[in-house]
């Protein structure tokens, strides 16, 4: 890894106090946002906040299976969003596949496809799972490990191939159906 | 001006899941909607047929993810129609008492969540909170926060101890101790007055030419519920009303949902008065290995009250170790697709997200 | 059954059906496909007005299609499936979308889950699935680990016993 200068130290000591998680919910991991968002577990005292935008979130969360008529949306989504981004895998299924491993329409692992940072294993995970993946976060933006945005850019021909292998096509022409 | 091709969602904070409308719009009247799932689509139908009878169990709270515990239900009671098996009596008053708490968490979730596409955030936040404590009961009595696999072929997985019952006694008085603080917030809130009063009008036979059920149905005046109807379990040894209104429009429909959650204590604490004392709530039902169970063959279609209408599974065996096909309705099957495209234009722009919340459009079991 | 749910079966029996008692408010008639709307609309005029589901079996080793109406009576609690067979090979229905407006969109999954055409229903597009480009998926000789495997590769696990044995006597943090 490339050493990094006093400055970009600063920086990411200052991203890993505010992130903002794309409010995208892809699957059924979904669910355990609410609780972990509202009152109880509050992950706004963490400076963790929804943000209805692709272009002003840091975080993509993905919660849960992914199918590949949501993939090409998230890959969409992901490639919109501005430097530097992170991606939480949500759930065994973005690990491994989980339940649905001999799905016909659901990926089996997500860091095929494009560059994971953290991954939070079970079914579902409970909040504190979801903050303790958080704060873990935080620590590898400030150490600068979390450089999955940089390795997407590096490798980008390889990530498109295997999104082509199992998509057929990313872009969809024919959004409207008609 | 002409007109203008929108897309509402997937990927948007006001829709209501992971699901998607495109629009033609005009200024801000809809002119044309089209409803559009599948991206919750995993294939469950086909999953079902290679997994056991009993492993399904495992698979099929996922279909319907904010109320969980009907899909086990209805599995259950269907292979049972099928084998023609005896459940315990004490096991059938611990499902009613599971599937009540499930729906009387939902309906906060969404009474709650009402509050999410029309700007008003209290709500969604004591909403979510307190179902946190029926969360925290089904944590203590099966050990997950959200999915249960509770409620088994041949009765519910483990017995209800007396700690959690007395649990559940306190969460239902806290509950109820909390209504009167949302009917100030939310019912009596100009925001949500002039927000739904009026919008998205449903008349009765509009209601039943689409087939919609559930609080759908009952705001338009027809006193029409699954539990009344055709019992299951033993709703037919309860006591509770149906809230109806007449009015057919989103606020009466967010109404109704909040109106039946002191009928579901009611039920709940009947149910914990008049459950028998045993250790039997499941019936092993053949020797050796659960997993190889043989059910015989035959098909039957059952079908349980969600929040959202009628939920049914139609389950069919040829006499083998797995099910040959089982098929789910999804409760907002009618209401998701061809309400959004029968009924949403002519509405404004606004008022979309605010057919999806309180018609509850659940995206996962439609695609399921 | 119920008298009036025999009653009703009574009626039927102009059209030769197949009636099968499930429980005791749930009957299953079975019918020859020419007569399915005939008696679709029979049974919606005598209270059967709520189409619950529509769905498809793949009977494979018949080589045939059962197509399931289940109605549902509001009045009384009773329902009553309908069904009939179709040939597998070149599966072809009419539409019951006059009857009941939502069937349109069961009938567009039927055919993008099983293949079969519906006559007189002209919208056809695939609902759920994007750029499908095998069989219809719940067909029964169509094998979804295959298609998973092909397409979504799975990750590779290496069993490391040494590293499983650290993690089990706790000196490393698995």
């Amino acid at each position: 890894m490339k050493e990094r200068t006093i400055w970009e130290q600063i920086a990411d000591s200052f991203r890993s106090r505010s992130i903002w998680m794309l409010h995208y919910c892809t699957g059924c991991g979904a669910m355990e946002l609410p609780p972990t968002m509202t009152a109880r577990f509050d992950m706004e005292r963490f400076g963790i906040t929804p943000m209805a935008t692709p272009r002003q979130a840091d975080i993509m969360l993905i919660t849960g299976y992914l199918n590949t008529k949501t993939l090409r949306r998230v890959i969409y989504t992901y490639e919109q969003m501005a430097d530097p981004k992170y991606v939480v895998g949500f759930g065994s299924c973005t690990i491994n596949g989980g339940i649905y491993f001999d799905s016909y329409s659901t990926i089996n692992r997500l860091d095929y496809y494009i560059p994971v940072d953290v991954y939070i294993a079970g079914c579902m995970p409970r909040p504190e799972a979801i903050l303790e993946a958080f704060n873990y976060l935080m620590e590898k933006i400030r150490k600068g490990e979390a450089d999955g945005w940089k390795r997407y850019k590096e490798n980008y021909d390889w990530y498109k191939q295997n999104q082509i292998r199992s998509l057929g096509e990313v872009y969809v022409h024919d959004e409207f159906h008609e | 001006m002409g007109e203008v091709k929108l897309f509402f969602g997937p990927n948007h904070p006001g829709m209501n899941g992971n699901f998607s409308v495109h629009m033609y719009v005009e200024g801000d009247i809809v002119k044309k909607a089209r409803p559009l799932p599948g991206f919750l689509h995993r294939g469950f139908e086909k999953l079902m047929e290679r997994r056991y009878w009993y492993s399904n169990i495992a698979l099929i709270p996922r279909i319907c993810v904010p109320e969980p515990d009907i899909n086990e239900a209805c599995y259950a009671m269907g292979v049972e129609k099928i084998a023609k098996l005896d459940v315990p009596e004490r096991a059938q008053w611990i499902r009613m008492i599971v599937l009540e708490l499930t729906r009387i968490a939902n309906h906060l979730m969404a009474v709650g969540g009402i509050g999410g596409p029309i700007g008003l955030y209290t709500a969604p936040q004591w909403g979510t909170a307190d179902r946190d404590r029926i969360l925290d009961i089904f944590e203590a009595l099966t050990g997950a926060r959200v999915y249960h696999m509770y409620i088994v072929i041949g009765g519910v997985r483990k017995n209800m101890t007396p700690k959690i019952e007395d649990m559940i006694w306190k969460t239902l008085d806290y509950i109820e101790s909390r209504l009167p603080d949302y009917e100030n917030l939310i019912f009596k809130n100009r925001i949500l007055h002039s927000r739904l009063k009026g919008r998205l009008i449903l008349t009765r036979e509009q209601a039943l030419e689409m087939g919609v059920t559930g609080v759908g149905l009952r705001a338009t005046g027809v006193e029409y519920d699954v539990r009344k109807v055709d019992p299951y379990l033993f709703y037919d040894k309860v006591d509770f009303e149906i809230p109806t209104a007449t009015e057919g429009d989103a606020f009466s429909r967010v109404y109704l949902k909040f109106k039946e959650i002191p009928q579901s204590i009611r039920i709940i604490r009947q149910a914990l008065e008049r459950m028998p004392q045993s250790d039997k709530v499941n019936v092993p039902v053949s020797k050796g290995s659960a997993l190889r169970r043989i059910v015989p063959e035959g098909m039957a279609y059952v079908h349980i009250e969600s929040t959202r209408g009628e939920y049914g599974f139609f389950v069919v065996s040829d006499g083998k170790n797995k099910p040959y096909r089982v098929a789910v309705r999804g409760a907002s099957y009618p209401q998701g697709l061809y309400g959004i495209e029968k009924y949403l234009p002519g509405t404004r722009i606004e008022d979309v997200p605010i057919w999806l919340a309180t018609m509850d459009v659940c995206a996962p079991e439609i695609d399921r | 059954m119920t008298s009036s749910m025999s009653n009703l079966v009574k009626i039927l029996e102009g059209f030769n059906p197949f009636v099968e008692e499930i429980d005791e408010k749930e009957v299953k008639i079975t019918i020859s496909s020419d007569k399915v709307v005939a008696v679709l609309e029979t049974l919606k005029s005598n209270g059967y007005s709520h189409l619950s589901l529509m769905t498809c079996i793949d009977w494979i080793d018949d080589n045939q299609l059962e197509l399931v109406y289940i109605l549902f009576s509001w009045k009384n609690g009773g329902k009553f499936l309908v069904s009939t067979r179709i040939d597998r090979n070149d599966p072809k229905f009419v539409t019951v979308k006059e009857l009941w407006p939502v069937a349109r969109f069961y009938e567009r999954e039927i055919h993008e889950f099983f293949g079969v055409e519906f006559e007189g229903n002209d919208d056809m597009k695939p609902l759920f699935l994007e750029l499908w480009d095998e069989k219809p998926p719940l067909r029964k000789d169509f094998d979804p680990r295959d298609y998973s495997r092909k397409k979504f590769p799975d990750r590779k696990y290496e069993k490391d016993v040494i590293k499983e044995a650290k993690i089990f006597r706790g000196e490393i943090n698995g």
